[in-house]
């Protein structure tokens, strides 16, 4: 699994996870984005999951963690791009509120505003 | 029977992937809708995860099996490991319920193969073993095509 991580500014970032997300491929990317998160100054977590073409319950397991992690300083995490069958996965796990319907683009104009005020 | 494959893998965590894939394979004769097999998919990934990480805590010896058939648009596959077994079953199937939230499993498992698929059936036995048992019935073609 080739995925992406981008840094914008010291809050956001946004990780684009490309091919098949299982529980042998998460342990890989965990490793990359824990680091990045326990710095402390992420506030946000855009996951683009359009490139995106399998995941299984590893998935909600991954973004759960990553969501716990930003609970303490009231950080973000928007979902973007999920294919019908992970919608559903992310619904039974009750994270269908995280889900957004826009592009990542769209989601990085708003998020100007939000993590800076403006 | 129209069709039957059995596959043994060692508890290794890539095999994930391989399983999934030639289970897909498998299907691919009844030509399912891309909802159908992807939840298929995750289906055999939640089943043959829970084999090698709750069965055997990956230690990369224990072997799993998994027999499929297939009798016209209907697809039966047991993911059989002889581990450690779930000691209780009705506990495991509960959602969110997990042994291992340290290494962030989320307990969905289960509640993803029942509701991605017609009947989901676990006997298990402590340190014998678990047999997962899943029964899918796919959209006839016509009515798929309809549908789109």
């Amino acid at each position: 699994m080739y995925h992406e991580v981008e840094k914008v500014g010291d809050e956001i970032i946004i990780i684009r996870l490309k091919g098949e997300l299982d529980h042998h491929s998460t342990q890989e990317i965990r490793n990359e984005i824990v680091p990045m998160i326990k710095n402390g100054s992420i506030k946000v977590i855009v996951w683009n999951l359009k490139d995106l073409h399998f995941m299984d319950s590893s998935g909600i397991g991954l973004i759960l963690g990553r969501m716990r992690e930003l609970a303490p300083i009231d950080g973000q995490t928007i979902i973007v791009n999920p294919s019908e069958t992970m919608k559903k996965i992310f619904t039974f796990a009750g994270l269908s509120p995280y889900i957004y319907n826009e592009s990542e683009i769209e989601i990085m104009s708003k998020l100007g505003g939000i993590v800076y005020g403006q | 029977m129209d069709n039957e494959i059995t596959l043994t893998f060692i508890a290794k965590s890539e095999n994930e992937a391989l399983a999934r894939m030639v289970m897909s394979s498998f299907i691919a004769a009844i030509d399912p809708t891309i909802e159908e097999l992807s939840e298929f998919k995750t289906v055999i990934s939640e089943a043959v995860t829970n084999a090698i990480v709750h069965g055997y805590e990956e230690d990369g010896i224990g072997k799993i099996d998994i027999h499929a058939s297939r009798l016209d648009r209907e697809i039966i596959v047991s993911i059989v490991d002889y581990g450690r077994g779930i000691r209780d079953v009705l506990q495991a199937r509960e959602p969110l319920f997990t042994t291992k939230p340290e290494e962030e499993r989320s307990g969905m498992g289960f509640t993803i193969m029942e509701s991605f698929s017609d009947d989901v059936d676990i006997y298990s036995i402590p340190d014998r073993g678990t047999t997962v048992t899943i029964t899918k019935r796919f959209v006839p073609i016509q009515e798929s095509v309809r549908i789109v």
